[in-house]
């Protein structure tokens, strides 16, 4: 009889540990999910300010971005959804969210800051969806003194890129790294490709077979193959940054949002001034890096409490907090932001270097812009790891891209988002 | 009373009910409604509801080179570490199947590996594995051997992974048969004794034939957890570089909660069911043909 | 029994053969736990350093690893707790009555891959706005618990001699009185065993809950994992979650150790 007792103890301890959250009182409140990203961390400091202000209650969620739009994609396609505001990546999941019917629209909202293509790309009909958060462009991180001790340049086409890699290549210091890890390496190789004159789709189709593409992706293969780090294929961002933080890496060419992490005295062991940041060298075609709304910020369309989310939305991208990101070295999509003579005298003038030129001539898509868009990259990333695998020379990557370019349409058609509009 | 005896003529039946009521609602439900989804084309992202497609989506996945990729790597995986498991785990126990001192603090250091996390084991062997940094590549540079790229090279991966998974189950298979071990009878060791056998003689013609149901048994219940090998592989790769070492299990994953593509996922689940289905009754005939 | 020079010194070795290589990476774990970044990623790599407290502090302070600790807690109790009030009653009866196709089918959900039933919980969850709850976590992992309470008992209660509960009934008890006043008592070994091994699996499952746990009721295997693959690979962090993760499975295993290598092997030995 005493172990039952033991039994019923144990229940009902557990069940009294998750049976927590009971009665509160009446207010308005608001779900919001936001990303593990820098940006998302500001605003997770200053929600207690707008509380205080309004009186609203914000409930927030963090999550990492894959999980962000696993949750808001099942809940929304459950039709479970309780969420009203949250963070949104307009390339990865905003044609498919768009189509749906999931964002609530923005006819009310004040769109005159922001660049054109960050807003357009967040549009469907003339009606916007998305208030473009944080802009992303894609940058060289090199180290200045390893150049100036080979006595070569900052490359600035990708002749000289290859034949720094080549050169700084030496003494366990690998000469030039970028994404090699499948899909994660889309978005990077994404300007090598526009630079060469492809495109991952034309019109809605995809085009990466193109002979212009496969240049690019034999160039990234043959660069990476021959002087990236070892164990490329398998490496993100995350896995990258460590190895130049550590100084075994000559350049770097990722997205500009690093910069902040690469020179932060407590994490490497360069000192700041050897990393320097340079636009991505022109390529025989184009000068086009990508540059992208990578963040942004929408409502739910299933919100009940539309008035205190719209409040919410509109704090949330205010221009106050933009700058206060720009200050942290999040690179903010407002315009404004980047006026403020207090932003302009602290940033790094390599930064704002880069953004002016990828601005003026960069290329508002990282990735195939479509539902399927994970998917996509898988298929596109085959065709990347098989070129570093053979550093460039695969007799078989034609008939492999052109493979996965009908893989890629295949998707495209099977969402009804083929060709045409 | 009458009451009381009721309860009490049909306990046969009351008594499994709440447990056999769990697993129906969570067992054999799910299985049946994993298998009408796979007969329907439906991803959860298209914001299309499901569609009743018969075979299309098996049709797909028999098509998708992935998918065949997926079933020979994990069978290449199974049967490569189950086999290294059992040679080893067998050595292993023969070695200890004798009186010493420290035989259970040994006994103790065995069961370390069966109980750590295995995501967190993957993370260490990662560290082991890392090609700049790793203690492998030192191990190699000191007998002055190439260095490999191990889980980062797609060549490699697949057996590295596979030394992880044998060093994580070798003691459980190893247990196993000491457990087995202990509860042979000595007689026909003591007749063979007489005859003047040597130890290999007695190994060979009386503990292998006495044990191998029990090795067997061990064999099978091992190659079912294998087929389904998720933590390591996913905490490890996620199935990378690439997809070379993306297994059945990696492969439904990812079909389910990256693409969302709900149809397909289920047609892959369903052919992973049987596969496991197949193997588990192996087990049971087994354990039919020598315990009853 | 005699043994010859010969033996007496090679079976340490032997003996430490087996040893070395699976403590090693417990160790080197260990090691690394109190090494400094610096001292990580040095080559060569480092067997003397000064240690570091710095890696633990980072977990326990930065991360909210005590809440992922509360959540593995409270899912594996639950589980477990149910799993016990289900299987135990079911575990006797097949005991009992030889109810053989019962226990096929609890064998069954032992062999059965967990991502079967994960896609349709995953629907069915996220409709009853059910994700990210201790409910749902809870019922996964008893599907982890329930088929080892069920195995390892049912083979337990057929040791238990029959006389026992039929001389308490003769006394006048009814047979659930039996079961609950003197069987259940008589197992304690089996129960221990048996609780023993479910939570521990529950404890190191991976797959329910990065499906099933978000931000609110993440358990400690996903928040080990998630230290890793955000941001820089911060190793000495990553080995001091996986030292704190495996620490108290390790401590039960040296408890419960005749146990849990009893039910570890009882799936293959008779008895």
């Amino acid at each position: 009889m005493k172990k039952i007792g033991l039994f019923v103890l144990i229940v009902a301890i557990s069940f009294s540990l998750f049976a927590q959250g009971g009665a509160e009182e009446k207010q308005e409140e608001i779900r919001v999910l936001l990303a593990n990203h820098p940006y998302g961390e500001l605003l997770k400091e200053a929600i207690p300010e707008f509380e205080a202000e309004t009186g609203i209650k914000v409930n927030v969620e963090s999550l990492q971005e894959s999980q962000l739009t696993q949750k808001l994609t099942t809940e929304f396609a459950t039709g479970s959804s309780t969420v009203d505001v949250f963070m949104t990546r307009p390339l990865q999941e905003g044609l498919l969210f768009t189509k749906n019917g999931w964002y609530a629209p923005l006819d009310s909202y004040d769109f005159s800051d922001y660049p054109d293509p960050a807003v357009d790309i967040g549009k469907k009909d003339g009606v916007a969806y998305i208030v473009p958060l944080v802009t992303e462009w894609q940058v060289m991180y090199y180290r200045k003194d390893l150049f100036k001790a080979a006595g070569i340049s900052v490359p600035t086409n990708f002749e000289e890129l290859e034949a720094a890699a080549k050169a700084l290549n030496k003494d366990g210091i690998a000469g030039f790294g970028s994404r090699g890890k499948g899909a994660a390496s889309v978005t990077q190789i994404s300007s090598y490709i526009y630079n060469f004159g492809g495109r991952y789709l034309e019109d809605n189709v995809a085009v990466f077979d193109s002979p212009e593409a496969l240049e690019g992706i034999r160039y990234y293969g043959r660069l990476l193959g021959n002087y990236g780090p070892q164990g490329v294929v398998s490496m993100s961002w995350e896995n990258l940054m460590p190895v130049f933080q550590a100084g075994k890496l000559a350049i770097w060419t990722d997205a500009s949002v690093f910069y902040g992490q690469v020179v932060d005295p407590s994490k490497t062991q360069i000192p700041a001034e050897d990393v320097g940041v340079a636009q991505l060298p022109r390529g025989p075609k184009e000068d086009s890096p990508f540059i992208v709304a990578s963040w942004g910020m929408s409502m739910s369309n299933k919100s009940k409490n539309s008035d205190a989310a719209k409040q919410f939305l509109d704090w949330a991208t205010s221009k106050e907090l933009a700058i206060e990101a720009m200050k942290r070295n999040i690179t903010m999509a407002r315009d404004s932001a980047w006026l403020d003579e207090e932003v302009r005298a602290m940033m790094n003038p390599g930064l704002i270097e880069t953004q002016a030129h990828a601005a003026l001539n960069g290329f508002p898509f990282d990735r195939p812009f479509m539902s399927a868009v994970g998917q996509a990259r898988d298929l596109i990333g085959e065709v990347v790891i098989e070129s570093i695998n053979t550093k460039g020379t695969s007799s078989k990557l034609a008939s492999l891209a052109a493979e996965k370019t009908q893989a890629v349409n295949d998707l495209l058609k099977a969402d009804g988002e083929y060709g045409g509009n | 009373m009458i009451k009381s005896s009721f309860f009490e003529r049909n306990l046969k039946y009351l008594f499994p009910l709440p447990a056999l009521i769990f697993v129906i609602a969570l067992m054999v439900f799910p299985v049946l409604y994993t298998l009408f989804i796979s007969f329907s084309d439906w991803t959860l992202t298209s914001g299309r509801p499901l569609v009743f497609a018969g075979l299309s989506s098996y049709m797909k996945i028999l098509s998708e080179p992935r998918f065949l990729d997926a079933v020979g790597r994990t069978f290449y995986f199974t049967i490569g570490a189950v086999l290294a498991e059992a040679v080893l785990g067998l050595t292993i126990a023969v070695i200890l199947n004798r009186e010493f001192r420290g035989k259970n603090p040994l006994k103790f250091i065995l069961l370390l590996p069966l109980v750590a996390t295995p995501v967190a084991v993957g993370i260490v062997f990662n560290l082991f594995y890392d090609p700049t940094i790793g203690f492998l590549n030192y191990v190699l540079s000191l007998f002055g051997l190439p260095q490999s790229g191990w889980v980062t090279d797609s060549t490699s991966v697949l057996p590295s992974l596979m030394l992880v998974d044998i060093w994580q189950w070798t003691p459980m298979i190893a247990l196993i048969v000491l457990a087995g071990l202990a509860g042979l009878s000595s007689e026909p060791y003591e007749s063979a004794k007489v005859d003047g056998a040597t130890p290999v003689q007695i190994f060979f013609r009386i503990t292998l034939p006495m044990i191998t149901p029990t090795i067997l048994t061990a064999i099978i219940l091992r190659a079912v957890d294998a087929l389904k090998t998720y933590d390591i592989i996913y905490a490890m790769t996620g199935g990378g570089p690439g997809y070379s070492s993306e297994t059945l299990n990696i492969l439904a994953y990812k079909y389910s909660f990256e693409y969302f593509n709900l149809g397909q996922a289920s047609s892959i689940l369903v052919f992973l069911f049987f596969l496991v289905l197949l193997f588990s009754l192996g087990v049971m005939k087994l354990r039919k043909r020598f315990e009853m | 029994m005699k043994q010859s020079l010969r033996f007496r010194i090679l079976f340490p070795i032997i003996v430490l053969l087996i040893i070395i290589p699976m403590l090693f990476p417990f160790l080197w774990m260990l090691m690394s736990a109190f090494k400094t970044q610096v001292d990580i990623i040095s080559w060569p790599p480092k067997f003397i350093f000064s240690p570091t407290m710095v890696n633990f502090y980072k977990v326990f302070n930065e991360q909210n690893f005590l809440l992922y600790l509360k959540n593995s807690m409270i899912v594996g109790v639950g589980a477990v707790s149910f799993s016990l009030l289900l299987g135990l009653p079911a575990a006797y009866s097949i005991a009992r009555f030889h109810q053989k196709k019962l226990s096929v089918m609890i064998l069954v959900a032992r062999l059965m891959p967990g991502i079967s039933f994960l896609m349709p919980w995953y629907i069915v969850f996220s409709r009853l706005g059910l994700m990210d709850s201790y409910t749902a976590l809870i019922l996964s992992h008893i599907l982890i618990a329930l088929p080892v309470v069920v195995w390892i008992m049912s083979s337990y209660f057929e040791t238990v001699p029959r006389e026992m509960e039929e001389s308490a009934m003769v006394d006048g008890a009814t047979m659930q009185h039996a079961f609950v006043s003197i069987i259940i008592p008589l197992s304690v070994p089996g129960i221990v065993t048996s609780v023993t091994l479910s939570f521990i699996f529950s404890w190191n499952n991976f797959m329910f809950s990065q499906v099933l746990s978000m931000e609110k009721t993440r358990t400690l295997p996903i928040a080990v994992y998630n230290f890793m693959s955000y941001a820089e690979v911060d190793w000495g962090g990553v080995m001091a979650a996986a030292v704190a993760i495996m620490t108290p499975a390790i401590i039960l295993t040296m408890i419960f150790q005749k146990y849990v290598v009893k039910g570890l092997t009882m799936g293959a030995v008779k008895g």
